[in-house]
């Protein structure tokens, strides 16, 4: 398929150009896509975030000269039991969010993607809470979790739950609790994109295999899954990303408490920046991250790739 | 494709020597920024100008709460209309991100002339990154009566260097609903009172059910709220590396809670509920909480949105310890090291620390930390306080909450982390603060 | 002939939905309850869903108290920048990334995809000291220029790019269209859904981003809403009541562009290449 098209532009570019290489011609015409993107991001963001390898193996209060420290602030991380225990909440916290969410989201988005009346409205009513303040969304569910009086726990009592947790003031719970809000909170933003990406799926494949006779079902999995699977490769690496540097809505709900109960990486990392301004193990603790992260992309870089190449 | 490979290289590697440049270059001469006055007042030393001619320019002043609190808008109006020649330029920072805001400002190389530090205990950070001036030279050429500062000018003396003055205090007091007091029949808390005492007559004034429950107390979800209580001798910090000392007052807080007289840490947490609130709408007898409430009273009741009749007496003692031995902290105001308004700057911050500005304070409620015969007098006589303000706020000495030290946040941080454990009944009181003690050493070194 | 529903599984439709909106609405509910409270009764339990005593006073007094106006042109000048560039910038790299073939191209998207993976706090720092060395602090150029080039955007849409088949980008190569030409006659048309997420995200983002306006902006005048929001937010008292206020008043333009965007999403509204 690849050297099919190679061979096609090949025939079409050397009727074209003279002198110039079709390889070079390719690059600069690439290049010249991304050029205007590529400058603000070099600048803007590369730069910076290149920046931050560098501090990881220095000493730096964010003003004096930076001091070189080695592998210290790697050997501190990794030597603090709050950070340990953050990584494997993190990654327990990742797990769920990205597992769930995902499942949800294709199943809402499948849901709606159909034409109904008032279906406008569902489709905004589920991605508000993306949308709404984090205060209000923080202040509703630490209401809902209440042990006495919440109503999570009035209908667990219901369904005969005699001790319902204390959700969010218990170090059992409150890790759990935090996975279901950031569930809530994110489904809506990743139906929008599956929803958008249904909207590639050409309705005559769709037509031709309802003739072929496949129920909704087979439909689903045998025509339109497939396709689907560019925007999934974006969703579960988004949310994969996300989990793992999702701080706002934890605060607000527990500040990463009781304890440390839902102390993340990326609330160490704030606590370690804004907190003791110690820039050096702020950033060899968001390399760690930043680690876990790259290994994840490149695996899932690896899937896709596979995927494309059927 | 060559040429440009080179070019976005050399461009990539002179944005990155700049960037560097850029942060690390914030003190440009490292060597002289522990002491920067001494160049920007050498001249201005040896030609001593008592009374300063005519003042002009510009100052930026870094604040918070300039819609919410009234103490801002009136120092700047304050100063501007003692010097006309003079526009003060602030920049209103939301409060709870005041330290981040101020940081990575002082850290980015901004130019703000003055800076108002909302966490006192910020500032040992900010002082060791060589971004506050010293103020020595300019206290001695001024003639400033350090004496009049009570002593809390010490704890902003680092390394030798002056780093800031104080123009506020705040101290807790024990604030109480007289309404619940004669409802029950009972006297109102005196300004001699030890915790043991305290918690006796919270258990009496406790009353009603429901909807209707008077709780003798009120401790907000702070660590302040327990831990203070701790250090209220001047004997322990919570910089200590063994935290015993907390344990007879958590063990008084879990026990008022088991017996229902003060609402439980959970509630408060996952209600959001303000300690002001809870107090101003009348379902609270008694609690223990910095002046600053003071100021917030007065306006619920101006308002109307609070109609409880409140009053105020000295913070309860530790056994042992003479009543007017309390708890509080300072805010301090200092200059920017890179500010290229040194001594414009300076009058702004002798202004507010000073006589007039204890004035300003005094008058919109808060307690200035200038001490002069008249300041007292004129804060607890704003309209709105209540009687006996005066008596009650009488204090005899005055422990910081937060030491001003290395590593204070990060202990601070901590101890806030554990104290919800122990509020939330987890796990066992002395392994918590056994903890606590662990950690507080890990951190300290 | 795919909606014709049965009414038995449209009724069932229908009432998962409504379960679902029941859960996804409810802090707006509050929100609009609380809106309407006094500080003093917005975390009363239980919770009171309709105020007794509604005090729409606090929808006057956002507006009395802040200069909300100014914070709301503000925003929105930002983010409606912001959002033009980002959609035009991304969406030119992503079909560079997608479907032109050249050297190292793949490393630079793992580049882009990797900046997504570093927390922002460890890098605000350096990126602060830079925009103060370019003269921007204080400056709504300063918001523009960091959201604008999110990597975010380029690598949504390249995963949309990626579904064009190329086999319609041949044909229209062959027909003697330059890849300028392929771009905005084939790519760009096909593109809408995926544009409108792109716009209703960044949309959403710049509008309810605090921490870069917090950082960036000192001079009142220049503020964005969110800011706003938080001068209720007082050193030892917060007026909920007025947050809540300003919190609803902000959602709307937020619902507005998000129900104009929407519209892309109706099913059969995309002409897909592959059809007849």
């Amino acid at each position: 398929m690849a050297t099919k098209e190679k061979a096609d532009r090949n025939a079409a570019a050397s009727k074209k150009s003279s002198g110039m290489t079709l390889k070079r011609r390719q690059t600069i015409v690439g290049m010249s896509f991304i050029t205007p993107n590529f400058i603000g991001f070099f600048v803007l963001i590369l730069i910076p975030v290149l920046f931050t390898f560098r501090l990881c193996f220095s000493r730096w209060d964010g003003y004096n000269p930076m001091e070189f420290a080695g592998l210290e602030n790697f050997r501190y991380i990794f030597t603090h039991k709050v950070f340990q225990d953050a990584v494997i909440k993190t990654l327990i916290f990742t797990v769920c969010s990205v597992g769930i969410t995902t499942f949800l989201s294709l199943g809402l988005a499948v849901l709606i993607n159909q034409k109904l009346k008032g279906i406008g409205i569902f489709r905004t009513a589920i991605f508000f809470p993306y949308v709404a303040s984090v205060v209000a969304v923080a202040a509703v569910w630490q209401m809902l979790f209440q042990k006495d009086m919440g109503l999570i726990n009035e209908v667990l009592r219901f369904f005969g739950v005699a001790d319902p947790p204390g959700w969010l003031a218990s170090t059992k719970w409150a890790l759990t609790g935090v996975i279901i809000v950031n569930i809530w909170k994110s489904m809506g933003y990743y139906m929008i994109i599956y929803l958008a990406a249904l909207q590639d799926v050409p309705t005559s494949l769709v037509e031709a295999s309802m003739i072929d006779g496949a129920n909704a079902w087979q439909r689903f999995w045998k025509v339109k899954w497939p396709l689907l699977s560019n925007a999934t490769f974006f969703v579960v690496m988004m949310l994969t990303i996300n989990s793992f540097k999702s701080f706002d809505l934890i605060y607000a709900l527990t500040e990463g408490g009781p304890g440390t109960a839902t102390t993340l990486m990326s609330n160490y990392i704030y606590n370690q920046s804004f907190v003791s301004w110690d820039y050096g193990r702020a950033s060899a603790a968001a390399m760690v991250l930043f680690a876990i992260v790259a290994v994840i992309t490149l695996f899932q870089f690896r899937i896709e790739k596979k995927f494309s190449n059927d | 494709m060559k040429l440009k490979k080179i070019l976005s290289l050399a461009l990539a590697g002179t944005m990155c020597l700049s960037l560097l440049a850029g942060c690390s270059g914030g003190t440009p001469d490292p060597t002289a920024s522990p002491n920067p006055p001494a160049n920007s007042t050498g001249t201005e030393a040896s030609t001593p100008v008592n009374e300063p001619t005519e003042l002009t320019g510009t100052l930026k002043v870094s604040v918070w709460d300039m819609t919410a609190a009234p103490i801002y808008p009136a120092l700047i109006k304050g100063f501007e209309d003692a010097h006309p020649g003079v526009t003060i330029d602030p920049i209103d920072i939301p409060a709870a991100d005041y330290g981040t805001k101020l940081s990575v400002m002082l850290n980015g190389g901004s130019d703000v002339d003055v800076f108002f530090v909302k966490d006192a205990d910020t500032i040992y950070s900010i002082a060791g990154r060589g971004q506050m001036t010293d103020l020595s030279s300019y206290i001695a050429r001024d003639g400033v009566d350090l004496s009049k500062y009570a002593g809390m000018d010490a704890n902003l003396n680092i390394d030798g260097k002056q780093v800031a003055l104080p123009y506020t205090n705040s101290y807790y007091a024990l604030f109480y609903n007289k309404d619940i007091f004669d409802a029950a029949g009972v006297d109102y808390p005196s300004n001699d009172m030890t915790w043991a005492e305290f918690e006796e007559l919270a258990k009496k004034v406790t009353m009603g059910e429901g909807v209707d429950k008077k709780y003798g107390a009120h401790f907000h979800t702070w660590q302040a709220c327990v831990q203070n209580w701790g250090v209220q001798d001047g004997e322990h910090t919570i910089m200590d590396t063994d935290y015993s000392f907390f344990k007879p007052y958590y063990e008084m807080v879990l026990r008022m809670q088991d017996e229902g007289i003060c609402m439980d840490f959970g509630t408060l947490k996952s209600g959001n509920i303000a300690y002001a609130s809870a107090f101003a709408d009348g379902s609270v007898a008694m609690l223990p909480m910095g002046s600053w409430l003071c100021t917030t009273m007065i306006g619920k009741i101006e308002s109307g949105e609070s109609s409880v009749n409140w009053g105020v007496a000295t913070l309860p003692h530790p056994e042992g310890v003479e009543a007017g031995y309390v708890v509080g902290s300072t805010t301090p105001v200092a200059i920017n090291a890179k500010s290229p308004n040194q001594d414009l700057a300076w009058e702004f911050v002798k202004f507010v620390t000073g006589p007039e500005g204890a004035k300003i304070t005094a008058s919109v409620g808060s307690f200035p930390a200038y001490q002069d015969d008249e300041a007292l007098a004129l804060v607890t006589s704003v309209d709105g306080m209540p009687e006996g303000a005066q008596e009650a706020f009488k204090v005899k000495h005055v422990a910081l909450d937060r030491p001003i030290a290395d590593k204070v946040s990060e202990v601070n941080q901590m101890l806030g982390e554990q104290h919800s454990l122990i509020m939330l009944g987890e796990s066992d009181l002395d392994a918590v603060l056994a903890d606590m003690a662990e950690q507080s050493k890990a951190i300290q070194g | 002939m795919l909606n014709k529903l049965s009414p038995w599984k449209k009724a069932g439709l229908y009432i998962v939905l409504i379960l679902v909106c029941v859960l996804t609405l409810l802090p707006l509910v509050w929100m609009l309850s609380a809106s309407l409270k006094l500080d003093k009764d917005v975390f009363r339990i239980p919770i009171e869903w309709i105020p007794s005593n509604p005090a729409w006073s606090n929808y006057q007094r956002i507006w009395d108290q802040v200069p909300m106006l100014r914070f709301t042109f503000n925003t929105f000048k930002i983010t409606v920048i912001t959002t033009i560039i980002q959609v035009f910038t991304c969406s030119f790299a992503a079909y560079g990334f997608a479907k032109c073939q050249f050297k190292g191209r793949n490393l630079l998207f793992l580049i882009y995809v990797a900046t997504i993976a570093v927390p922002w706090q460890v890098y605000m720092l350096p990126q602060y000291s830079m925009i103060q060395q370019f003269g921007l602090v204080d400056t709504h150029a300063s918001l523009i220029l960091l959201h604008a080039f999110d990597a975010f955007g380029v690598f949504l849409l390249r995963q949309f790019c990626m579904g064009i088949p190329n086999e319609l980008l041949e044909a229209a190569r062959i027909d003697g269209l330059s890849e300028y030409g392929v771009y905005r006659k084939i790519v760009l048309p096909q593109m809408g859904p995926s544009i409108a997420t792109l716009v209703i995200f960044t949309f959403v983002t710049n509008w309810n981003d605090f921490m870069g306006p917090m950082i960036y902006l000192n001079s009142t005048e220049l503020k964005t809403v969110q800011l706003g929001i938080r001068m209720f937010m007082g050193q030892y008292s917060t007026e909920y009541g007025l947050i809540m206020a300003a919190s609803v008043v902000s959602l709307i333009p937020v619902v507005i562009v998000f129900l104009i965007f929407q519209k892309q999403f109706v099913q059969g509204i995309a002409t897909s290449g592959l059809k007849g």
